[in-house]
């Protein structure tokens, strides 16, 4: 059951995407990334993560998005409809998107199964979570413990973010 | 609940080409830096994978980081467009030329 689930979400953004960066309508656009990104909160949801899976939909899907529909609409797109929406150099850009399908088959076909097979030995020594207790009670055990600096410095991030949108949007009244 | 790691990391790999042919392919401000939101996602499905892999809650926590991180990226950068759009209408990344010599 969570396999052909996995499937299907796989599929579905994969397609999500690809219609995403080529459809001409910027608001269509929006519309394929959010089904790309409630896509992946799926599978977020499959891989166990349920808090990034509800930070997902809550922040990507409902503020950032958000965001972007309310700039395509503010600003004027008048020829995005009838240029050609990708550049003359778009299968350059499409030989460089393709180098990574190399890296897809590598870690699909199995190349790398010794490398994943690895991995556990190396991390079994830093597991510090005690028993019995959530994903979410973990996750917010490491973002105040030993992530705390990191998850006050994303506070001043977000804090300059907000000033520097402000500062850079605001009308210019007074010409020097 | 057995997704195999490898095909997640695969899915992650598609989705980051996507993305990636999306931002050097369009011509479109706004639709450039939604390619970058799909790199983004990319990355994140990587980090959860591992971190269930793993069963360690640090990929997760990362990937939290990677959200914030995005979240600014995007005020910032629609902020820019926004201050473009004013010299000259439209967001078509052939209209920067000023700082080319």
């Amino acid at each position: 059951m969570a396999e052909v689930s996995f499937y299907y979400m796989a599929l579905a953004s994969v397609v999500s995407a690809v219609l995403a960066v080529t459809r001409p309508n910027p608001v269509h656009c929006m519309l394929w990334v959010l089904s790309l990104f409630l896509h992946v909160a799926g599978i977020f949801l499959l891989l166990g993560a349920e808090f990034l899976a509800a930070v997902q939909v809550i922040v990507y899907a409902g503020a950032i998005l958000i965001f972007y529909l309310f700039v395509v609409m503010l600003i004027d797109l008048p020829d995005e409809e009838t240029d050609a929406r990708l550049g003359r150099h778009w299968p350059l850009a499409a030989i460089a998107g393709l180098s990574f399908a190399v890296l897809g088959a590598l870690a699909w076909l199995g190349p790398l199964d010794a490398f994943a097979d690895a991995l556990p030995a190396a991390a079994e020594s830093a597991l510090t979570d005690s028993p019995g207790e959530g994903a979410v009670a973990r996750i917010g055990r490491a973002l105040f413990g030993p992530f705390a600096l990191p998850f006050e410095i994303a506070s001043l991030v977000l804090l300059a973010a907000i000033v520097g949108a402000v500062v850079l949007a605001r009308k210019r009244t007074s010409q020097p | 609940m057995n997704v195999p790691l490898n095909e997640v990391l695969g899915l992650s790999v598609i989705l980051f080409g996507i993305g990636m042919f999306g931002f050097l392919a369009r011509r479109n401000l706004i639709l450039m830096l939604i390619s970058i939101e799909v790199m983004l996602n990319a990355v994140n499905l990587s980090l959860a994978a591992f971190s269930w892999h793993l069963d360690d809650p640090r990929g997760q926590v990362m990937a939290l980081f990677v959200i914030a991180v995005a979240a600014s990226e995007v005020a910032i950068g629609l902020g820019l467009v926004i201050a473009l759009n004013r010299n000259k209408p439209g967001a078509a990344v052939e209209d920067l030329k000023g700082l080319r010599w």
